[in-house]
């Protein structure tokens, strides 16, 4: 290797171990709560209704057997704590969880296009 | 965004399990250890059947892709050596001695299964003990300095013809698996720390056998493969620019699994010298040294990423050590503490950690070293941590029962009253802007 080439690789490589510190000390702001009308925002575009706790509660006492409850989270808060009954699915956020989740979440709600699911 | 299924009847409870369990209705948890609900049935988490073969071959998938690790260098010269000898035999007989030589190995290896069954979790702190470490990167850099051409690495030419003379045949060729598969286990061993505590807990011999046995047999296949074709190998041209560079490269990467090890036993500052002076080194004997021309342009281009690639990472290792700030102030744990926490309403942090748990070390460094989240457990929490590196302390095995502690690392949070807020427990390594995030949830809990 030429000795220019290794003094412009130099170079380089200072500009980049720069960049990576700088991103890691970057100053972070902690992530920011969901507020009541981004979760409504958002259950518009995604095409599904949203429920409360206590019709939920409702819902379930009356026919636990008719309505299928799909935990989303992670399997150890799903292990930590869970609505009885409810299977977990943990899903993955971003488009690729989402693309994943696609044919066994199908699978999992069954071929009856009218059953009534709640996500959480 | 959601999942387009044409489902017409989906709903969403955004509040989810907190607001459910506020509101007292029926919930259900699944405890660590325990895999099924059934009342009455011992608890087992074991699977059967086909799981269980799913579950084996996915062990015999890892044990292969162990060997992207330096683990198996050592073993490759080893290899081509003792089978170059059986050249003159045929196919057949190659891949007879090849297989009893992989099942020695996998046996030896085996021993660490066996081992992490019956001792527990003491395994993990023996692989700690300094003398053990010391000795393991020493191994470490004498195979490097093989591969530089400082020595040859030749089997003790009494061992050879021991195993030839005494156990003709294929059971030399076992033999010889039995004694080198002694080079790869304390190796491999950081590496299946997870496997090794899944063992531990399971407590029985004959699954650590059979889990590590065939974990070695993934870990072998390469080198069964080598022995058959050893033989033929010796027929290739032996060195050139381009073999002697990969040999260089090896050379180093052990180099760097050696002071991977020796980390535990060296200050900070120490170890930062060695890591930035070693990636220095490796540089400049990779991309530097030896004038000869490139003979192909993507090796020129090779050489160039290389000392790109060990320049950054000197750069790297200096700069995070220079602008590292202090970190977290932890307290050893006492009840006391714990009871002024709660009379003084505030929320406690406990981190349950042991020296070599790599996600610990994670959090400790980069976690834990974040200014903000140095900032705000000073400011708002009592921050305790409790050792487990070593087994057997009265205290912590209470607090173990007490909080439920299935291994490490586990960082539990108290409220302001000392009750646990179990669904914000982590088991895991978890980056500064989301751990900020727990923490925000902590103290906005009542």
């Amino acid at each position: 290797m030429g000795i220019k080439k290794a003094i412009l690789l130099s170079l380089v490589s200072v500009v980049l171990a720069g960049g990576m510190l700088w991103y890691h000390h970057r100053p972070l702001a902690p992530p920011a709560q969901a507020t009541w009308e981004d979760v409504t925002g958002e259950a518009q575009r995604g095409g599904y209704r949203l429920i409360t706790t206590e019709e939920l509660g409702r819902l379930y006492q009356k026919d636990p057997q008719g309505l299928l409850l799909v935990d989303t989270r992670q399997e150890w808060e799903y292990r930590s704590g869970h609505i009885k009954d409810a299977v977990n699915f943990p899903l993955e956020p971003g488009w690729w969880g989402r693309r994943r989740a696609k044919s066994p979440l199908a699978k999992l709600l069954g071929p009856d296009k009218d059953r009534l699911a709640v996500f959480y | 965004m959601a999942v387009q299924l044409g489902y017409t009847k989906i709903y969403r409870d955004p509040l989810g399990y907190p607001a459910w369990e506020q509101a007292g209705l029926p919930g259900a948890r699944t405890p660590y250890g325990l895999c099924n609900d059934t009342p009455g049935g011992p608890p087992s988490c074991l699977p059967s059947g086909w799981a269980l073969l799913g579950t084996f071959l996915g062990i015999f998938a890892g044990g292969l892709a162990l060997n992207l690790t330096p683990c198996v260098y050592p073993l490759i010269p080893i290899t081509v050596s003792y089978f170059g000898g059986h050249s003159g035999e045929s196919r057949g007989r190659l891949a007879g001695h090849g297989l009893c030589y992989l099942t020695g190995l996998a046996v030896t290896n085996s021993a660490l299964g066996v081992a992490a069954a019956l001792t527990g979790g003491l395994l993990g702190g023996l692989l700690q003990n300094p003398w053990v470490l010391l000795a393991v990167a020493l191994v470490l850099v004498l195979f490097a300095a093989s591969l530089w051409g400082m020595w040859e690495l030749r089997l003790p030419g009494g061992l050879t013809r021991m195993a030839v003379k005494s156990y003709a045949g294929y059971f030399g060729s076992l033999f010889m698996g039995l004694t080198l598969g002694v080079v790869a286990a304390p190796c491999i061993g950081p590496f299946i720390l997870g496997l090794l505590t899944w063992v531990a807990s399971q407590g029985s011999a004959w699954l650590g056998f059979f889990t590590f046995f065939t974990l070695s047999l993934g870990l072998g296949l390469p080198l069964f493969v080598l022995a058959i074709f050893s033989g033929s190998l010796d027929k290739l041209p032996r060195s050139g620019e381009w073999l002697l560079w990969v040999r260089k490269l090896m050379g180093w990467v052990l180099m760097g699994m050696a002071a991977y090890f020796l980390r535990p036993l060296l200050p900070e500052a120490g170890w930062v010298a060695l890591m930035a002076g070693g990636a220095l080194a490796a540089g400049i004997h990779l991309a530097l040294w030896g004038r000869t021309p490139a003979t192909f342009r993507p090796f020129g281009w090779l050489k160039g990423f290389t000392w790109l690639g060990a320049l950054t990472a000197a750069f790297l290792v200096v700069g995070f050590f220079a602008l590292r700030g202090p970190g977290v102030a932890w307290q050893p744990y006492s009840e006391a503490l714990v009871a002024q926490a709660r009379e003084s309403r505030k929320p406690v942090i406990i981190d349950f950690y042991a020296t070599w748990c790599t996600p610990c070390r994670e959090l400790e460094d980069i976690t834990f070293h974040h200014p903000q989240v140095v900032k705000q457990a000073a400011q708002d929490f009592i921050t305790i941590k409790i050792d487990l590196t070593r087994k057997g302390d009265a205290q912590a095995e209470a607090l173990l029962q007490k909080y439920q502690v299935k291994g490490v690392p586990t960082i539990v949070f108290l409220d302001r009253e000392g009750k646990e807020l179990k669904d914000l427990r982590l088991v895991d390594y978890l980056p500064p802007d989301q751990f900020l995030g727990r923490l925000a949830a902590v103290t906005k809990s009542p």
